[in-house]
Formats: C-alpha cells, structure tokens, sequence
C-alpha cells in the first residue's frame, strides 16, 4: 500500500525555506546542463545539415580544410574525368570550383568584437552541386556586378550583411560589395558565409588558383568509385564525401560534451548532496510521524518509496524550471572559430529532445541518489523509539 | 573556551549533515577552481603579451592574406639604429600535423636570426641559441606539445605541413622550451619553409605576418602607427596591434571562453551558497528551542549570531578546502597535468587561483548564515520558547 502523492506533496510544503533552497540548487544544475548542451548541439545541428551525400568535396592533400587548400588550374582540368560525375540540363557536368577565403566583420549588438567570416567564390555550377542552397530574399548576383549573396545565419549574427547593405572585399579592402540577396541551405554552414562570384574574388584577391572542388554525383552509391578515382594517381587530389568533411569539423562538439559531463557531473554530484541533507532532515523532522504510519499498518517499502517520491518530486519540478530557464537562450545566434577552417561558424542555440531526456536523467540522478540513504533511514525508524520519544 | 566547545558540539551532533555540507561546497568550489584557472590561465597569457611590448602586423583585410618579404627591411628602415625599434621578426603558419596522429600542431615558422631576439621569454639556453642557429632544420617544440607527443631533445621528427609546400618537413627538436609562457607552439626557421616551398614549385615568398619588439611602451605606441602610416595607399596595407590585442580577437571568438567560464563561476558559487544556506537554515530550526534558551539565560544575540556564522565558516572552509584541494593535487601531481586547453594552455592550477577560492568559500559562509544569524539576533524568545515542542 503505497502513501498517497499528496502526502509528499504537503510535505514539501512544512520546510519550505528547505524545499525552495533544495529546489533551486538542481534548477541551477539542469540549467547548466541544459545552457552547455544547447551550445553542442546547436553546432552538431548546423554541421550535421551541411553538404550532401551526393558530392564529394576535393582538397590538396595535406591541408586540412578548404581554408588552407589550393588547387591550381592544372589539377582542377585532372578532375573532368571523374567517373560517375551528374550533368546538368545544359550537359555541362556539375563540377563546382570553390575560392575560400575570409574577411573580418565585427558582430552585431553591443558585442561588436570583429569574427572572421568565410567568402565563398562560386560559378553559376555551384548551385546545381549545392541544391539546398535557396534564396529567400533579393536576387542571385548579377555577373559582372560587385554584389554577393549572404547566408542567414551570417545576416542576422554580423554587421551590414543585410539586404542592401554593403561590406568591402578583397585584398586591399577595396571592392566594395552589395549584398543583393540572402540565401538558406537548411541550416547548415554554408549559412554563415558569404556567396560572391568566383571571377570577382580572384581578381580582388589576386588569385588564380580555387580552394576546393566540389563534384554532384549522379548516384550517390558509386562515391567510393569517384573518391577512388580523384585519391589515385589519375588526379592525385585528396576527395572525401561532403557529409565527412563536416563531420569531422564537428569534432569540436564532443570536446563542449566531454566538457560539459565532467562540469555538470560534479555539479550533479554536489547537488544529490545537498537533497540527501534536505531529506534526511525532513526524515529526523518526522521520525514520529513515520513510526505512527507504521503502527497503523504502512510497510517498510511504501515509507521508503514516499521519501523517494518527496526527493523525485523536488527534482522534477526543478528539472522543469530548469529547462524553462535554458528557453531563454534557446535560438540565440552564437558563433565560434572553428581550428579548423579559421573562419566563424554562426549557429543557434538548441534546446533539443536529447537536452531534455539529459536533464531529466541527471535531475532524476540527483533526486534518486539524494534520497536512498535518507530513506532507507526512514525505512529503519524504530517505531517503539520513535513513538515513545518526547 | 565554553563557546568553542559549544560550536564543536554544534559541528558534531548531526556528522551526516556537516559531511553532507561540505562536500555540497566542495564540489562547486572545484568547478570553481578549474574555471577559474582556465580564466587565469588565459590572462596570464594575456599579460606576458602585454608585457612583452610586441607588435603583431597583419594584412590590413584578413590575416589570411600574406605580406610581402620585403615589409621586414622597411619597417626596420623606420629605426636604423634598432635603439627604439629592436627586431622585426616574419612569421608564417603552417599548422601541420603529425603522419597518422589527427592532433593538429600549432607550428610557425619564424626569421631565425631575429626570433631570439623578439621572443626572450623562450630563455634559451646560450647552447641551444647555438644550435637553433647552426641547424636550419631546427624546430623548438612547447613543452606540453613535447610531453604529448613524446619528443625529446635531439629527436628527428616529421611534420605535414597544412599550408604550401603540401610535403613532409623533416625537423630536428632542440628545446622543448621548459621555461616558455606558450607550450603548445613549434617554431622553425621560415627560410626552410621558403626553400621547401619553392623546391616544390611555389615561387612568391610572402611573410604571414610580422612581430616586432620594441624597446618601451612609447616606443609600441609610436610604431603602432608608424607601420601603418609607412604601408597606407600601397597594394598590401597593414594592421598593426599590440600583442595582447592580436591574441584576444583569436580566443574572444574560441566561445569567448574566459566571459563564459567566469560565468559558469559565479553560477556554482551561487550554487554553494545555496547548498549551504539550506543546512544553516535547518540547523536554527533544529535549534531554535535551544537558542531560544540560550538568549533567555543572558546570552546576547550578537554571541548567538556568531556561533551561527562561526559554524558555518568552519563547514565551507572545510569544503573549500577539499574543493581547493582536489583540482591542485589533481592538476600538478597526477598525469591529468597533461590535459590541453584548445589554443591557449596546458590546465595551470595555481595555489593563487586556490587561494581566492578559499576566500570565495569564506563569503558563501557568510551569505549563507546571513538569514538564520540576523533571525537569531532578532529572536523572540518568548515565542520562540512556545512555538516548538
């Protein structure tokens, strides 16, 4: 026979400095949890989107991202023979030579600490190789023009990306550009750069060779062919899937959550014992009252089993604030440097399904280890002691 | 003595819930610890760049775009007698790796004959400055760089550079800098970076960047504009900034790690005084009766209200201690010594970052017996005497 939940409901209510202390210590924690988590899973989420299963993605061998690649117009015309490679309506095949390379924008808001941002060249080809790429407001740069298009992410994080605004490119800062357009490619991180004509960086830059190569392939299925083809001596470039390459950029998402179990581990271990403290003084505060409970019939396990509830409760309550709390941060734009490409990736905070199930298996942690020892004490009260007890 | 032996009694008599408390402060206080290292860390790097009275020039646009080889004599040319301006160093990233190992070095390639001059705080030996100039496939590895990958002095290693030449360079270690604020960073000699390069089909020699280091503060600030003045209306104008400057804007944009640890800081400090003001609060309940008592035999409520703040100082300054502890044992006696903070630091925990923990373990004792402790002053006795039991 267990104690009905409003017995332990009332009971919160007796200490209520205690509850309310207990309550905001596991608050805290979850919300750290939860704040922490959002940052790993706001980048996993924008990486993740990025690329496509059906392009491969070609660099110099050795470097490590198109940051630091350079393929010189020889090695580029090596690639036309790609096996397997898809055509676009007009017969050319969809191979899409890529310029990478960055400039300096402060952020918006009062933070206005400059990032570096990605310029991405790109031919008319790029499109058709990166479909997911859509414009959502203005129009495609004009060739010829000095205009570029600005991802959304990189519109609503930096300064004077948005429609008509206007940023100086090129090695000398001297090209000064209009953004005509803003584009998505469902989240991903091509939505933190900005899009210009390939011609119109070359010369602002004074480049003649591209970063990287990306290939649209007919059938996905068949990449290992391609990848094989393009690592062999045929062309002797270094090709990956375009998923991989971003997945591996997200490796910085498992150092925030190596990070953020250690912290919120100990945290978590700090807050079980600040309940176990609240729960074994409201165990002595009611030794009376449990040995008349068990006088009048209440076995061992339901006086064990209402602690735990009472501590559980505390604590979901406190897992619900908390998550509330992370809300508040929830779809914030941050960014950060990644070590890789040495340019920003702008990204969103998220609060996701996986958060949720982390906090509530942390703040059900909590709760559950908090409580065991109290209430196996409660369990053990002496009823002859405990009544006889003035 | 009589009020000592009360407070012992007081600790005593309820052993779970004293445990219990000081390890709820314990525990935040680590985190405390390590954070704030992290912070100190940073700033200490900060600081020596400050301190080092350096200039970093940039292209004007983007740090990606190089400057031409030639800058170096004509910044020199700004002080021929090199009294104001000392020595100009050029420098190139290669980043790198090792064949097989997915750890990305930190490697630079630096004007052999100047890098001496503008980086003093390598303290290198008279014999190594020997060797450094003597073999131009010398390489000094950071220390923490040296125990991860297990080089030694005299070892041959080879390093896949990220940039152009695209091809194993092969290196020779001859200091593992012990003494160096940086323990990550490789340096080499640059003009091995340029032969490699243009053996590899690579012609133009450009220069990533130069650090220059000048002879006072006035000195840095006059050249911080000099430079610019002397590049302004050519093909590749210059950004220069003092070092400090320079090495914020990299790590602001790594999360903006020393805001948001401080932070997280503050957070488990408020968490403490949280998990520490429940267990004062409970102990004047437990006791109200008592000290109820105590006020009506004659003891002031001043006297009472320090027996409550006493306790709970000795309950955090024992978690404080334990919280403190921990991390400095951890961090300078066990192989987690080795663990790397991304760009900037091995994890540095200094008995100083400790020791303002412990203050901070000192004001969550008084935080947290503020309440029960001005109730206890302001006690009712009569009430008080009633209202229990």
């Amino acid at each position: 026979m267990a104690l009905p939940i409003s017995y332990n409901w009332r009971n919160l209510f007796v200490r209520k400095l205690s509850t309310a202390l207990t309550f905001i210590v596991v608050t805290v924690v979850v919300f750290v949890l939860a704040v922490l988590l959002s940052f790993a899973e706001g980048i996993r989420a924008s990486l993740s989107s990025s690329g496509s299963r059906a392009n491969i993605l070609v660099l110099k061998p050795g470097s490590t991202a198109e940051g630091t690649s350079i393929i010189i117009p020889e090695e580029y015309a090596r690639l036309s023979q790609t096996p397997g490679v898809a055509r676009g309506p007009d017969g050319r095949p969809l191979i899409s030579r890529e310029l990478y390379v960055q400039t300096s924008i402060p952020r918006r808001g009062p933070d206005a600490a400059p990032a570096n941002v990605a310029v991405r060249g790109v031919e008319d080809t790029a499109f058709a190789v990166h479909d997911e790429v859509r414009l959502i407001e203005g129009r495609l740069f004009e060739p010829g023009a000095l205009e570029v298009i600005v991802g959304r992410a990189a519109r609503d994080r930096y300064r004077n990306l948005e429609l008509g605004g206007q940023i100086a490119l090129g090695r000398l800062g001297n090209r000064t550009c209009r953004v005509v357009g803003v584009f998505e490619a469902r989240g991903g991180a091509f939505e933190s750069e900005i899009w210009a004509p390939l011609t119109l960086l070359f010369d602002a830059y004074a480049r003649r060779f591209v970063s990287s190569v990306a290939l649209r392939l007919g059938d996905p299925a068949r990449a290992d062919q391609a990848v094989a083809y393009v690592n062999g001596p045929a062309v002797n470039l270094e090709a990956r899937l375009e998923t991989d390459y971003y997945r591996e950029l997200s490796a910085k998402t498992r150092e925030i959550v190596v990070l953020t179990t250690i912290l919120v581990g100990i945290m978590g271990v700090g807050a079980a014992f600040a309940v176990a403290n609240t729960m074994y003084a409201a165990v002595d505060g009611r030794r009376r009252e449990i040995a008349m409970l068990r006088t009048i019939g209440f076995p061992r396990s339901s006086i064990m089993a209402a602690f735990v509830v009472e501590s559980l409760l505390i604590c979901t309550a406190a897992c619900a604030a908390g998550l509330g709390l992370s809300l508040l941060v929830n779809g914030s734009r941050q960014d950060f440097l990644s070590e890789a490409t040495w340019t920003v990736l702008a990204y969103e905070l998220r609060v996701t399904p996986r958060t949720l199930i982390a906090a509530l298996a942390t703040a059900g942690c909590v709760g559950l280890a908090g409580a065991m020892a109290p209430a196996l004490r409660a369990a053990r009260t002496g009823v002859i002691d405990a009544l006889r007890k003035a | 003595m009589l009020r000592l032996a009360y407070l012992y009694r007081n600790l005593t008599r309820n052993p779970m819930r004293a445990l219990l408390t000081c390890a709820a402060v314990a525990l935040p206080i680590a985190i405390y610890v390590l954070s704030m290292s992290v912070v100190d860390g940073v700033n200490r790097f900060l600081d020596n760049s400050a301190r080092q009275l350096r200039l970093a020039v940039t292209h004007r646009s983007s740090i990606i775009n190089p400057l031409p080889a030639g800058y170096r004599a004509k910044i020199e040319s700004l002080d021929p007698t090199r009294t104001r301006l000392l020595s100009v160093c050029g420098i190139d990233w290669i980043g790198g790796k090792i064949e097989g190992d997915p750890r990305p070095l930190s490697t630079l390639g630096a004007d052999h004959d100047t890098f001496v001059q503008t980086f003093p705080e390598y303290r290198l030996t008279p014999e190594e400055i020997a060797e450094w100039n003597r073999d131009r496939r010398a390489i000094i590895v950071g220390a923490a760089a040296a125990r991860q990958f297990g080089w030694k002095v005299g070892d041959r290693i080879t390093i896949l550079p990220s940039l152009p030449p695209y091809q194993p360079m092969e290196f020779r270690v001859i200091s593992t800098a012990p003494r160096a604020e940086d323990p990550l960073t490789l340096w080499f000699h640059r003009q091995y970076l340029v032969e490699a390069r243009k053996q590899a089909g690579w012609e133009e020699e450009r220069v990533g960047f130069y650090f220059i280091k000048c002879a006072s503060q006035a000195d840095l600030d006059h050249f911080r504009v000099a430079i610019d003045e002397l590049f302004a209306n050519t093909p590749d104008e210059t950004k220069t900034q003092d070092e400090k400057a320079f090495m914020n804007e990299f790590i602001t944009q790594q999360f903006n790690l020393p805001r948001n640890l401080t932070i997280l800081a503050a957070v488990t400090v408020f968490v403490a005084v949280m998990a520490a003001a429940n267990t004062m609060s409970m102990n004047f309940r437990d006791r109200l009766n008592e000290l109820a008592t105590l006020k009506a035999m004659g003891f002031r409520g001043t006297l009472i209200s320090a027996i409550i703040q006493a306790e709970s100082l000795f309950l955090c300054a024992v978690g404080g201690l334990l919280g403190a502890a921990g991390p400095y044992v951890a961090f300078n006696h066990t192989p987690l010594r080795d663990f790397t903070v991304p760009l900037i630091q091995q994890l540095d925990v200094r008995a100083a970052t400790c020791g303002k923990a412990m203050l901070m373990a000192v004001g969550i004792s008084v935080l947290a017996a503020l309440w029960p402790a001005w109730l206890a002053a302001r006690m009712n006795v009569v009430a008080a005497l009633r209202s229990l039991e």
